[in-house]
């Protein structure tokens, strides 16, 4: 009797058995292209509703050779509060933090001075800096300056008399900015064209950086910053290794960009490097070429 | 590195401790249960309860089979590491600040707080390294510090002195045997309490760390100041890193303090000094308040820092500090191999 009724159920039992069942689909696991592992999992939370999480693990296996004491206190028991703790760190207690660059040298604290000073000496900059108008170079913001409706600016007149030729006179004031401000004037377009200050400014940056700085490809995958750094440090001071990596897995995307001090070591650098074999790679290496 | 992050505790640490294969970690905090990790990956072994008040110190035996621990329920408490029991406890007159297993583990050190008239003492007690065994209840030495309370202490090699900081600023070294003080030298300055003494892994030499902002590194025979590593923060904590020349510190300013500056300005960070040449080599940043204890892995592949904040960080270096070298270390060793 007991037989059957367990075999046939009752279609209103049925229902209720699918019920629980459903709630919570079992964990799938998902083996991905690059090699890691999407586990999907669900589980109630206190409301009773269904959670679905979702994990993305890159399995690495870790191999240590430990001496026999050390080997059996890991099969220990948990006891205490960590009685009922499955295996593996309880998520409650352990976590991990945000990684920490900590690199010993020896010029850490002349580091750390240069680095003060400067903070230092911004302030003093701007103690000394009072408010100069652009237009008469009296002691009031530029917006506020009595002759800002009849007057262009002080430095303008003398950028823009080459590059615009006639317009802009300060004898011929009121005509000049009504031909010549009449219609807008891009930020980097203004002070006659690409050569104002404030663009070089900018370009300077890139331009200096650019120039004493590699491009590697052909990277290894499993290849580090510090290996870079440490096979190109041989060449002259490097001033800045960046390799690009993947953001969910950690591997390196291939390719590197690696700046020198100076543009001489940089040039011997690539000379060198060019072609050299790392990680069964043969690595590329180039001149960087100015970002666009 | 990647440190971990351990949440064993609501109060604020007072003591880490790493056994000596470097496998398991003891911690210690105002809260009044002691807990075991594994070092390699954080898991949580357990934890051990019974103690009544602030848990000040803990120790650990040579042999990873036992732990002792102070506490301010005037107690020294000894546990099976295994089990987590209560193996034995001794009652004290007032609390137990800090306790020291002796280098084979055969006594203990206990340093008692003076307080309700009664002397600041340093106390042996004889240890039976079975978890099975009865215990002696008797305490086979104690020395009572007339003129400045001990507020840390240790045993040297061989057993053969026990060494003592006090809140003056003074360490003294007595016969392990008899209690008789041997030496005392003024080591840091006469208000700089010392609030660590952690030694060299062959117990020949220890470091020193005081609220006068320096650390120093003392010879165990004579006294003799050795090294001096001057900081700019009161400090709590000191370690010798093995393997590597390293000192570890820890500190920052007091806990009342804390609230009143930027956690830039607090030094909440552990520092790293050359052992020989005296100069800071970098720093950690990660907690949140002063650093009240660091430990170096007896093995040197991290070390663990535990923070008013209540937790504990356990690093594992990696090869960056592996590698660092001074010019004239890099030549010392290209000559040994020529």
């Amino acid at each position: 009797m007991s037989k059957v009724a367990n075999e046939k159920k009752d279609w209103a039992d049925d229902e209720d058995l699918d019920d629980t069942v459903d709630a919570l689909p079992a964990q799938t696991t998902t083996t991905n292209k690059d090699g890691t592992k999407t586990i999907v999992t669900w589980r109630f939370n206190d409301e009773g509703r269904t959670v679905k999480t979702t994990r993305r693990i890159r399995f690495t296996t870790h191999k240590e050779v430990v001496n026999p004491r050390v080997a059996e206190r890991k099969n220990w028991n948990k006891f205490g509060l960590s009685a009922n703790d499955g295996a593996g760190p309880a998520s409650d207690t352990t976590s991990v933090g945000e990684n920490i660059i900590f690199r010993p040298s020896s010029n850490w604290r002349k580091d750390a001075k240069e680095e003060k000073p400067e903070v230092g000496s911004m302030k003093d900059q701007l103690k000394n800096k009072k408010v100069k108008c652009r237009i008469c170079n009296g002691e009031h913001f530029t917006a506020r300056c009595p002759f800002k409706d009849t007057m262009a600016p002080i430095g303008e007149d003398s950028t823009a008399d080459p590059a615009a030729g006639p317009a802009d006179t300060p004898g011929e004031a009121s005509g000049g900015l009504g031909t010549g401000k009449s219609s807008y004037v891009p930020p980097h377009m203004r002070n006659g064209g690409a050569s104002s200050a404030g663009d070089r400014m900018g370009g300077g940056k890139y331009e200096r950086d650019d120039l004493a700085t590699l491009r590697v490809t052909n990277v290894s995958e499993m290849a580090e910053e510090q290996e870079l750094r440490d096979m190109f440090e041989r060449f002259g001071r490097v001033t800045r290794v960046f390799l690009a990596k993947d953001r969910e897995t950690g591997l390196a995307k291939g390719f590197a960009f690696i700046s020198f001090q100076e543009r001489t070591d940089a040039a011997k650098a690539c000379e060198k490097m060019d072609g050299y074999g790392f990680k069964h790679l043969i690595l590329r290496v180039e001149f960087a070429k100015k970002a666009s | 590195m990647r440190p971990i992050l351990l949440q064993g505790h609501e109060r604020a640490l007072t003591q880490i401790k790493y056994n000596r294969d470097g496998d398991i970690i003891f911690s210690t905090a105002k809260d009044q249960h002691i807990c075991a990790w594994f070092a390699h990956n954080g898991e949580r072994l357990g934890t051990y309860h019974g103690h009544q008040g602030a848990l000040w110190t803990v120790d650990v035996d040579p042999t990873s089979t036992l732990i002792a621990s102070g506490a301010a329920d005037n107690t020294v408490r000894l546990w099976d590491i295994k089990s987590g029991k209560c193996l034995k406890v001794w009652d004290f007159n007032t609390a137990v600040k800090r306790v020291e297993f002796n280098e084979d583990g055969s006594r203990l050190l206990a340093v008692t707080e003076k307080r309700m008239g009664f002397l600041g003492t340093i106390v042996v007690l004889n240890i039976d390294l079975d978890p099975e065994a009865e215990q002696d209840d008797e305490k086979k030495l104690v020395i009572e510090c007339e003129e400045s309370k001990p507020t840390v202490a240790g045993w040297s090699y061989l057993s053969k002195y026990i060494i003592a900081g006090h809140e003056d600023g003074t360490v003294s070294q007595y016969d392990a045997k008899t209690g008789e003080q041997l030496d005392n030298t003024q080591v840091h300055d006469v208000d700089g309490l010392i609030t660590d003494l952690q030694w060299s892994p062959d117990r020949t030499y220890f470091i020193t760390a005081s609220k006068d902002k320096t650390a120093k590194l003392v010879n165990a025979r004579d006294l003799e100041v050795m090294k001096t590593y001057p900081t700019n923060t009161p400090l709590n904590s000191a370690a010798i890193t093995p393997k590597k020349d390293f000192i570890i510190l820890g500190g920052g300013q007091d806990a009342m303090e804390v609230t009143q500056t930027a956690a830039r300005q607090g030094k909440f960070e552990a520092r790293f000094y050359h052992k020989v040449f005296e100069e800071e080599i970098g720093r950690v940043r990660g907690h949140f308040g002063p650093l009240n204890t660091v430990a170096a892995d007896p093995q040197g592949k991290g070390y663990a820092s535990g923070g008013e904040d209540g937790y504990v960080r356990v690093h594992q270096f990696d090869k960056g500090y592996f590698d660092f070298n001074y010019e004239v270390e890099r030549q010392a060793r290209a000559a040994m191999q020529q």
